[in-house]
């Protein structure tokens, strides 16, 4: 009998590639748009313009190879369900659907940084803006739009900022797995955010949208076409966040090298698990609600139009169902990069890991019973607001449990002040302000008071940037080595932390004084007293936007320009990642590692090696 | 003669860990799912609880046919029946193939029913509260339904004699799990949108 060849692979020949997805999403956009516009219910463009921006998207999809998997599987032919044959080398992999979860999070990064950096410019229009107390260089009228892309923009790129780079790239390492569980799963969380990005950006030619990023109706009903934009946008980031989520989840739980128990895991994993169940759950609850938030725009019906049967409760319960635990998508991996960052530079284990993974949840958990506190001034029912108080107030506790492991593992230690340990440090400062002025706005008095101010954008501030996007910057300085190869110039990575951390305080502490003084957000006026903080307050954010091209500089010049290559491992790190050769092996390792101590194990008698990268015979993964 | 597929001990450890990896993504797939659907029952009984200007179902509204919802609901079941009958047979002989076959083609017969009772409504889409959430929430559900028959479909392409890897046949036994989860959305749906008063 013959045998069939295992190894066969047929695939479609057709050309797959950026240009071939540029070419199919602009003639979707115009098949869609003339679609809906031809046969829509109603005389509006929204049905043509929400119909063209989902075929572009599908177009863009299909002309990156999307369907050709699913294709020839329907045709019968045998396919390459793992992309073994595609293992790549060279620049072009990284503009191509490429099933390397290492390319990927290279992928991941680059266009984290771009967005960074358009979302930044929107940060600088809006604060030179608000130079004068009167609008200047935006007009009244477009402001919210500015200060909508600038949210939405920003909001895209802090759902994925560690997960899509350091999730995709780290955790199969960290894990001793050969590969993700989901790799085209994974490559489609990707590629679904360049085209999120486009089309957000669109919304500029339509007058943007007026409602920030919370989309509030009836205003979102009445807005222009800009809307669509960000419903569409919205939708893919979501649809990024569940795929990415059941891929980071499958690998986590189901590719565990053999060794590998749960108590041995490192605390970035877990930070990366706690924020794929958030991003898995509540991303399905956005989508819903903007599906209804499109059929409202493009079908008249009328689920946020309490004229006629209607809600617009309806969305402020639906979104912030999803936008609360959205927060902690941002925060619970930059927790993990902290706890993780800090064992390996203190040079000691972790101090109460299990204390830091019981935060870790608790924080995931609770989540989930909050979200009504973005409501006290939107007339919910006075009963609801004393449970939902007490919820919000109650998560301190566990984020008091991740301060408590970080600062433990450090008490008494003689801590590496490594640049990502810089940051990590401006991480536990920052975040601490941001942790605190949040407790006042989750007390119900208080929030009544501050809710619409500046006090309540400079917390957020302090949370996001303060917080996870240190973090980031600490991710970035620590395993670049391990991504590319070279170090980052550590010169220019200290100027950069110091500059980054005055600039950032500097900006945004005294936002919060702006708002006890009663400032207005989202408003382009604001009382001539204030002039001087806000013209402080500009010059420091161009200080925080320039310490950002610093950082940009730093890493061009250090990857393309005066490459420095990485010793092996740099930080001397016990855990997993660290122990492969550089560059990282195609299959990451030779065979599935056998673990054999947990990653922190820092300074113990008789400790053994993390693993025996030798591996066990035979052994393919999942613990 | 006709190829056979034969397997190393590693490629049948792979083969089981395949299987374990798309159950275990079926599962969370179907949690974010559950998520997505319960979004759209909070709708229906906010709206109908708050009844906001009297319009979650203005009087003379005619009621979409439950002849209509029974059929398609029907047909769902069966669908997802004959293919967890299926998953009861090893992969392709013909107790697997017959069933898997019937579970497309009835699957196909949702779409086509369901596709033309959205059509023939007999109620318009700006018509309240309810008309909207009936809309949206058919609307996903057969989308979804329409995506799974595809996926059947190519799973049925690939069982074939020489045509796959036992790597390929894990995602057979998860997809059961879809449609069992698609037809107790269904279910609960008849019940809502033909049944509660």
């Amino acid at each position: 009998m013959a045998v069939a060849d295992l190894t066969t692979e047929r695939r479609l020949s057709i050309p797959t590639g950026i240009p071939t997805g540029v070419l199919l999403a602009i003639t979707g956009y115009f098949a869609g748009v003339w679609l809906g516009n031809e046969f829509g219910l109603f005389d509006d463009q929204n049905t043509g313009i929400i119909l063209g921006y989902v075929f572009a998207t599908a177009g863009f999809l299909i002309g990156m190879g999307f369907l050709n998997h699913p294709l020839g599987r329907l045709l019968g032919w045998r396919l390459d369900p793992l992309g073994e044959a595609d293992i790549e080398v060279g620049l072009g992999r990284y503009f191509r659907l490429s099933l390397d979860h290492k390319v990927i999070g290279i992928q991941y990064l680059v266009t984290i940084l771009t967005m960074l950096f358009f979302g930044g410019v929107g940060a600088m229009v809006i604060r030179t803006s608000l130079l004068s107390p009167t609008p200047t260089i935006v007009p009244a009228g477009n402001y919210l739009s500015v200060v909508g892309l600038h949210s939405v923009m920003m909001i895209f790129i802090t759902s994925a900022a560690i997960v899509g780079p350091f999730g995709n790239y780290l955790v199969p390492l960290m894990i001793g797995s050969r590969r993700m569980a989901f790799p085209r799963l994974e490559a489609l969380s990707f590629w679904l955010v360049p085209p999120a990005a486009v089309i957000l950006g669109a919304a500029t030619f339509w007058g943007g949208f007026p409602t920030g990023w919370t989309g509030y109706a009836p205003l979102s009903e009445q807005a222009g076409q800009g809307m669509d934009s960000y419903i569409v946008g919205f939708i893919l980031i979501g649809l990024a966040l569940i795929t990415s989520g059941v891929n980071m989840l499958a690998t986590i739980i189901a590719l565990r090298a053999p060794g590998l128990t749960w108590a041995r895991l490192p605390i970035f994993v877990w930070g990366i698990l706690c924020t794929s169940i958030l991003g898995l759950l509540a991303a399905p609850v956005l989508a819903a609600a903007l599906v209804m938030l499109a059929l409202d725009r493009s079908a008249q019906t009328s689920f946020f139009l309490a004229s006629n049967g209607g809600s617009n409760y309806l969305w402020e319960n639906l979104f912030w169902f999803f936008g609360h635990p959205e927060v902690y998508i941002f925060i619970l991996p930059a927790f993990g990069i902290v706890m993780e960052l800090a064992a390996h530079f203190a040079r000691r284990p972790l101090f109460g890991y299990r204390v830091g993974v019981v935060g870790l949840f608790g924080v995931t958990l609770l989540s989930w019973f909050v979200w009504q506190h973005h409501l006290f001034v939107s007339g919910i029912a006075p009963v609801l607001r004393p449970f939902y108080m007490l919820s919000t107030e109650l998560i301190s506790v566990p984020t008091g449990f991740i301060f408590l492991v970080v600062l433990g593992t450090l008490w008494r230690s003689r801590v590496w002040l490594t640049v990502p340990m810089l940051f990590c440090l401006g991480f536990l400062f920052n975040f601490l302000i941001g942790g605190i002025t949040g407790v006042y706005l989750s007390d119900v008095p208080t929030d009544v008071t501050l809710h619409g101010s500046y006090f309540s954008m400079a917390h957020f501030h302090y949370t996001i940037m303060g917080g996870e996007i240190f973090a980031f910057a600490a991710a970035i300085y620590y395993w670049f080595p391990r991504m590319t190869g070279k170090m980052l110039n550590q010169t220019l990575g200290r100027i950069h932390f110091w500059w980054m951390f005055i600039a950032f305080n500097s900006t945004f502490f005294p936002l919060l004084i702006a708002g006890l003084l009663d400032m207005p957000r989202r408003v382009s006026a604001y009382n001539p007293g204030l002039q001087f903080l806000n013209q402080w307050v500009t010059f420091s954010a161009y200080l925080l936007f320039s310490s950002m091209i610093l950082f940009a500089a730093n890493i061009i010049y250090s990857w393309f320009i005066q490459p420095v290559p990485a010793v092996a491992n740099p930080w001397r790190a016990r855990s997993l990642e660290w122990q492969i050769p550089t560059p990282v092996p195609a299959r990451n390792f030779e065979r599935v590692p056998l673990i054999l101590a947990g990653p922190y194990d820092y300074g113990l008698p008789n400790a053994k090696p993390v693993a025996d990268l030798r591996g066990l015979v035979g052994a393919t993964g999942g613990s | 003669m006709a190829a056979e597929t034969r397997y190393s001990a590693a490629e049948a450890a792979l083969a089981a860990l395949d299987v374990r990896i798309a159950s275990v993504g079926m599962w969370l797939f179907l949690a974010a799912n559950a998520f997505y659907y319960a979004a759209w029952y909070f709708a229906f009984f906010y709206l109908k609880a708050l009844n906001n200007n009297g319009a979650w179902m203005i009087s003379g509204l005619t009621r979409p046919s439950r002849a209509y919802g029974t059929i398609v609901l029907l047909l769902a079941l069966v669908s997802a029946g004959a293919y967890a009958l299926a998953t009861r047979a090893p992969v392709r002989t013909l107790l697997w193939r017959l069933p898997a076959v019937a579970a497309l083609v009835v699957g196909l017969g949702v779409v086509l029913f369901q596709a033309y009772e959205m059509w023939h409504l007999g109620f318009g889409l700006t018509q309240g509260g309810f008309p909207s959430v009936f809309v949206g929430l058919t609307g996903s559900w057969v989308v979804e339904w329409a995506a799974a028959t595809f996926w059947l479909a190519t799973i049925i392409s690939q069982a074939r004699v020489g045509g796959d890897t036992i790597l390929r046949a894990a995602p057979v036994a998860a997809f059961a799990n879809l449609l069992g989860f698609l037809a107790v959305v269904g279910i609960l749906n008849w019940i809502l949108l033909y049944f509660l008063p």
